[in-house]
């Protein structure tokens, strides 16, 4: 009989030649099986879902029987599910996103399969994307711009929808513009105006008369900022509802118009990839429901990257400390032990700390000591990103403290030993020799430390994170730093929709797509450190003597 | 003689001066942050407990100021802000003294005219005082303080009186002898006795404003009701309650008699001895009017309550707390305006007191016999004037007076409740309301979620880490492990949020499939391997061992697609409802489970979250416990083969014993990463604090909890601090953990290492 050779950790597991306990291998098994299947299942799951929240759907025409009349629902079908009613009976149920929530008021609808008399999808059905009452479902009627008008069908209505939509898209930046940069440094001057008035820096009448001026600069401003609006206000799209009602959208509402229907392949994967696009890109709207998330992307990166800014010298001085200079006793490994435990300290622990030292102790005496002109209000003394990414530094130095540990602790005695026999200092042989060979190692500490940051929210809520934060940390407005801000953070911003949102169910699609980003970005981390790990493991395989 | 070569440099060995001196400032800068980094990181815990320790501290009181009044005060008010109180002896006037500056302000009693006074009560939070005359009539004024702002900073408190109307009364004869005014906004009512002894008579008074048009009306007499047949003892205390609809009157055989004024009149509902036939020697309401605590003529001194005594019963008092008795003496009594703390004591004793907890905040002495006592609305103030007119002002400072070991761990008899209990409602609707701060429902639903957790992921965990360790390939072991650790450190917002909007809805309806799944799964797996070993050998050997794990995958998921179909077949076998109103049969799992059982079914339960938790805690027990597996030496393993084991039976008595300490310091992390789990606790439980291990609802995590509530508490309140106590509990339970399961780590380490 030929012998079964193989490469298992355990040389005499072959498959079981005894019948006894080989069902519990087997249930032993199914165990790893299962734990494997959860975790890829569940990648798997929000990947499809969240790909799936971009991707355009089809327009269904329903008709419902309504009791003797029938009624006519247009929209996206987004869930199928089975309901039992009071006595019992499975009833299955559509749930059918119909849009136009300005006109219908909800804009889901829940329809027994069974009353449908028929389903179809006509080509006419566009989906309109407004700036304000999320999207809405028409079949188009006309354009009308101030050049005149242009009936749906006609030879140059597409023509003249799309310069409508480009005309909008390029007038709304600027009155973006406008309002953000331009209204906003005003509104600061007037702010360090008022607050050099209140400490006397400035006379009376001076500062009056400077008043005045901001004043009229504002006022300008506004009135340029509603004219384009006005300008924009001018053309208009109209439309009707399945059920014949008239929707009139103006040129400063508008988005953008995708024929669902009509599209092909090529044409819906586009859209999918512009919707991506404009997700990564787009500031919120419709109270996060709509829109993208690129303050929360941004305040995600800023927070991470501060984070790992204190955290890695902090953490590696510890460790050098640790490893290198400690003498190792009872008292190192206890510290050891205690520094590993830390790891194991609730998040939120953390969050409390944060709360009680940063926020309240630090913050608050920095606005005794420098912010005083301003207080009641606090400037530190309250909290703000650079708040939370210092609870988070301390949150994840045990993480870098023990990698960091691990990798000096694998550089090989030989190879310190070398360094000092040259001639080296100790700090030379550490600086030169050591650290080098310990980087990686100190990489992918630094880079787990990040992926846990990064995915950490429950500290955030009582340190700095907001559901909707008016301006970015970082932006061109002196000293471009705003470290005292609060900001948005995608892992909030799925807890914060999910849950917290008035309108919940038309914001799922929207956490899908951030939970997607939110898990990409820590997969990806997590999965350079484990390449990294990786690649050190096999240098000192053959460093090692 | 030739030049010798140049010898070399004898300093050529000699290191730089700048090197040296660098090597040396590197070593003291890394002992300095490395010493500074990790002092500070457990430092950050000191600011915690700062936090949390004022919630500890014994009220402080001492004395801030005296004064002297020059009359024999009845009764003492005072301002708000501790500083102009009044004194009244009965007479026809009111006298206000200023504590610091002198100021000495006297009014007459308004519209009192002539009349004399021959009763009188005072209520602190209302400021009013009642007066019943000789000529059998009773009313009142109220004693308002204003603020007058004259130069910026500056301000002086201003008194004034106002008068209310006199209501003459009807029942009884003679000088009235006693009475209590109880009101609140709407609902008035005045419990007046007149003469005294055999002659007494005891009537009830209820007031109301009519409504008009302007203003708040006039307030008018309702009814007078004569309750004095249905006293079986003379009268010696009456007080009406703060809300107006509670009237208690102490007789003179020791019973207390309750009666209800409420809408429909004024009727006894029960009587009580709290001190046997010894008749109180005090009797005062505390804030909200709920409770009233008696003093016996020895000192003893007890709290009785209105609350249900049965489930459908008629709220009645009942003794809920005993206090320490007080000493010897004339008892004082002073309840505060704000929460259900009141100062009492015998003599020049004073004692502090908080009802809720039963606990004595303060015990001291006070350095005059008072004869009347009053604390400020904010209870910062504690007045007490002697015979001789002599008031001291004594500060007490007593910010968390509801905190303490008591309150936050035992169990506490609030006001209104049945029993003693465990309870945490932090914020309430009304002023009146009681903080129950209890941390037991919040660590119990910890260690709920923790253990509903615990149940799915150590079984899967374990074996999934057996078979990696023992039986797993290396090459795929390398794919295996990251996996299972990237899965780890998914974000738990993630998991919350598809355990609450995804996974729940789904469960909702499908509890029976999910039972069914987890009796067919693992029962498959059980079943395939008992065929496998039935195939013959030569087929057996052509499958190198290790890829059970996919060869089972097909079979398990067969099993459970079955397992899931059949749910709603044994849901129509065996949970069905049966409407109790129509007797209508309905295979229904959420309306059967309360039925049968009593508890509830919610959407959001223990279930879900014990799936979910799974993803958080699973790859943490099973990277631990594989490690541990794994490094079980291997002539351990060799050794049990080669004597003939086979592979199950070298895990079983070889694995497993030699690495159990390993794996108990997995399933300790495991807990710990359970326990302060906060996202996903917040996002699929539901969070309300119930105390039942129901597996269909929910519970409230201390993690959660804080997560929750602190962004919202204000700073420095004893919510904020017992957050903070909280955050303190929670540490502690994982530190504890985590240290154990890492000795035992490395305790195993060094055993292997010997073996």
């Amino acid at each position: 009989m030929k012998p079964v050779v193989s490469d298992s950790a355990n040389p005499f597991s072959t498959t079981g030649r005894s019948r006894a306990g080989e069902p519990w291998v087997w249930l032993a098994a199914a165990g790893l099986a299962l734990g494997v299947v959860m975790a890829v299942g569940l990648f798997l799951l929000i990947l499809v879902k969240g790909s799936a929240s971009f991707w355009p759907g089809r327009i269904e025409l329903l008709e419902i029987r309504n009791g003797e009349s029938v009624e006519k629902v247009a929209g996206f079908i987004t869930r199928e599910s089975e309901r039992k009613d009071q006595d019992g009976k499975l009833h299955e149920e559509i749930q059918v996103f119909q849009g136009n929530k300005d006109l219908i008021g909800e804009a889901f609808r829940y329809v027994d399969r069974a009353l449908i008399v028929k389903s179809s999808r006509p080509e006419s059905l566009v989906r309109v994307e407004r700036m304000e009452h999320g999207p809405a479902i028409l079949k188009l009627v006309a354009v009308e711009t101030p050049e005149g008008r242009v009936d749906a069908g006609e030879a140059g209505f597409d023509a003249a929808l799309e310069a409508m939509e480009q005309q909008s898209a390029a007038m709304r930046a600027r009155v973006m513009r406008i309002e953000r940069k331009q209204i906003g440094a005003v509104s600061r001057k007037m702010q360090v105006l008022e607050g050099g008035g209140r400490s006397g820096s400035i006379g009376e009448a001076e500062r009056d008369e400077r008043r005045a001026e901001l004043q009229q600069e504002f006022e300008a401003l506004k009135s340029e900022a509603q004219k384009i609006d006005a300008e924009l206000a001018k053309s208009r799209l109209t439309g009707t509802t399945v059920d014949g009602r008239e929707m009139v959208i103006s040129g400063d509402k508008l988005v953008g118009v995708f024929e669902s229907n009509k599209a092909g392949f090529g044409r819906r994967l586009g859209e999918m990839f512009h919707r991506m696009w404009c997700f990564l890109k787009d500031d919120p709207r419709e109270a996060n429901t709509e829109g993208g998330v690129f303050p929360a992307i941004f305040g995600t990166v800023v927070m991470t990257l501060v984070m790992s800014l204190f955290v890695t010298p902090l953490g590696v001085i510890a460790a050098i400390y640790l490893r290198e200079y400690a003498r190792q006793g009872m008292l190192v490994r206890i510290v050891r032990i205690c520094v590993n435990n830390l790891a194991g300290v609730p998040s939120i622990v953390f969050g409390v700390f944060g709360l009680a030292f940063f926020v309240y102790y630090v913050g608050g005496n920095i606005d005794r000591w420098f912010f005083a002109d301003k207080l009641p209000t606090p400037t530190y003394g309250t909290p703000g990103i650079l708040w939370a990414s210092l609870t988070l530094a301390i949150l994840t130095l045990p993480v870098v403290i023990v990698a960091t540990e691990e990798a000096l602790s694998a550089v090989p005695r030989g190879v310190r030993e070398a360094a000092l026999a040259c001639g080296a200092s100790k700090w030379q042989a550490i600086q030169r020799v050591v650290l080098p060979a310990s980087l990686p190692g100190i990489l992918t500490g630094v880079i787990l430390a990040m992926a846990r940051g990064a995915g950490e929210v429950a500290p955030l809520m009582l340190v700095g994170v907001v559901k909707l934060a008016p301006s970015l940390p970082i932006d061109d407005i002196a000293p471009f730093i705003h470290p005292e801000r609060k900001f948005m953070h995608l892992g909030f911003h799925i807890y914060d929709l999910g849950f917290q949102s008035p309108d919940a169910e038309a914001a799922i699609p929207m956490v899908y797509a951030t939970a997607l980003l939110l898990i990409l970005v820590v997969v990806t981390l997590n999965l350079a450190a484990i390449l990294i790990r990786n690649r050190l493991k096999k240098r000192f395989a053959v460093s090692s003597f | 003689m030739s030049d010798s070569p140049k010898s070399p440099d004898p300093k050529r060995f000699d290191v730089s001066r700048a090197t040296l001196l660098f090597d040396r400032l590197m070593g003291w800068v890394i002992r300095f942050g490395g010493i500074a980094v990790i002092l500070s990181v457990f430092g950050i815990f000191y600011f915690v407990v700062k936090e949390v320790v004022p919630l500890f501290h014994a009220a402080e009181v001492e004395a801030a100021g005296e004064v002297e009044a020059g009359v024999e005060p009845a009764v003492i008010g005072v301002d708000e802000w501790g500083e102009m109180p009044f004194f009244y002896d009965g007479g026809g006037k009111v006298l206000f003294q200023h504590m610091e500056d002198g100021r000495r302000i006297e009014f007459d009693v308004p519209g009192l005219g002539d009349a004399e006074v021959s009763a009188f009560s005072f209520d602190p939070v209302e400021s009013r005082m009642a007066l019943g005359l000789a000529d059998g009539r009773v009313g009142s004024f109220v004693v308002n303080y204003g603020r007058e702002y004259a130069d910026p900073g500056e301000s002086k408190v201003v008194p004034s009186l106002e008068q209310e109307p006199w209501f003459a009364l009807e029942n009884g004869a003679g000088p009235v002898t006693a009475l209590s005014y109880g009101a609140s906004g709407e609902a008035r009512v005045i419990v007046v006795k007149r003469g005294s002894g055999e002659q007494a008579s005891v009537s009830v008074l209820r007031l109301g404003r009519k409504r008009s048009l302007i203003g708040k009306g006039k307030l008018t007499l309702i009814e007078e009701v004569d309750i004095s047949p249905q006293l079986e003892a003379e009268p010696v205390i009456l007080r009406a309650s703060q809300n107006g609809s509670v009237v208690l009157i102490a007789s003179a055989d020791g019973g207390v008699l309750y009666f209800l004024a409420n809408s429909s009149g004024v009727s006894l509902r029960e009587k009580f001895h709290p001190f046997g036939d010894q008749v109180p020697q005090q009797m005062n309401f505390l804030f909200g009017g709920v409770s009233a605590v008696m003093t016996a003529p020895d000192g003893r001194q007890s709290q009785w309550s209105l609350f249900r005594k049965t489930e459908d019963g008629e709220r009645l008092f009942g003794e809920t707390k005993t206090f320490p008795a007080l000493g010897e003496g004339p008892v004082a009594f002073a309840a505060s305006q704000r929460n259900r703390t009141f100062a009492t004591g015998a003599g020049r004793q004073l004692s502090i007191r908080h009802s809720t907890s039963g606990a004595v905040r303060m015990e001291g002495t006070i350095d005059l016999d008072p004869v009347a006592t009053v604390l400020d609305a904010k209870g910062e103030h504690f007045f007490a004037a002697d015979r001789t007119g002599l008031t001291k002002r004594y500060a007490v400072h007593d910010p968390h007076p509801e905190s303490g070991w008591r309150a936050f761990f035992g169990k506490v008899w609030y006001e209104g409740g049945a029993r003693p209990i465990y309870q945490w409602q932090s914020t309430g609707g009304s002023d009146d309301f009681e903080p129950k701060l209890s941390l037991m429902p919040l660590i119990f639903g910890s260690l709920k979620g923790t253990a509903y957790a615990l149940l799915f992921s150590i079984p899967v965990a374990l074996l999934a880490a057996i078979f990696s360790a023992a039986f797993l390939p290396l090459s795929v072991k390398r794919v295996v492990k990251p996996v299972m650790e990237i899965m780890s450190s998914l974000p738990s917002v993630v998991l919350g949020f598809l355990a609450g909007l995804w996974l729940a809805p789904i469960l909702e309806t499908k509890v029976p499939s999910v039972m069914l799944v987890l009796v067919t799964g693992p029962a498959a797996a059980l079943f395939t391997g008992w065929l496998w070993c039935r195939l013959p050998i030569e087929v057996r050997n052509r499958f190198a061992g290790g890829m059970e794990w996919l060869m089972v995958l097909p079979f398990i998921g067969l099993a459970s697609w079955a397992g899931w179909c059949l749910g709603p077949v044994l849901e129509s076998l065996v949970f069905v409802y049966k409407d109790p109103a129509s007797g209508e049969a309905i295979a229904d799992f959420r309306l059967w489970w309360p039925q049968v059982t009593g508890c509830s079914f919610e959407q959001r339960n223990s279930l879900v979250l014990g799936f979910m938790m799974g993803f958080a805690v699973i790859p943490v027990i099973f990277t631990i416990a594989e490690d541990a597996l794994s490094n079980v030496p291997k002539s351990l393993t060799a050794a049990s083969a080669a004597l003939g084991a086979n592979r199950w039976q070298v895990v079983r008595t070889v694995m497993l014993p030699v690495a159990s300490s390993g794996i108990f310091s997995a399933l300790m992390i495991g807990f710990g990463r359970a326990v302060g789990e906060t996202m996903i606790m917040v996002m699929a439980t539901g969070n309300t604090p119930v105390t039942e291990w129901n597996i269909f609802n929910g519970m409230r995590t201390l993690a959660a909890n804080i997560a929750v509530e602190l962004p919202e508490a204000s700073v420095g309140s004893t919510h904020y601090r017992t957050l903070f106590l909280g955050a303190i509990v929670l540490f502690a339970m994982t530190f504890v953990m985590n240290t154990i399961a890492e000795v035992l780590r490395q305790r195993l380490r060094d055993k292997n290492k010997i073996v």
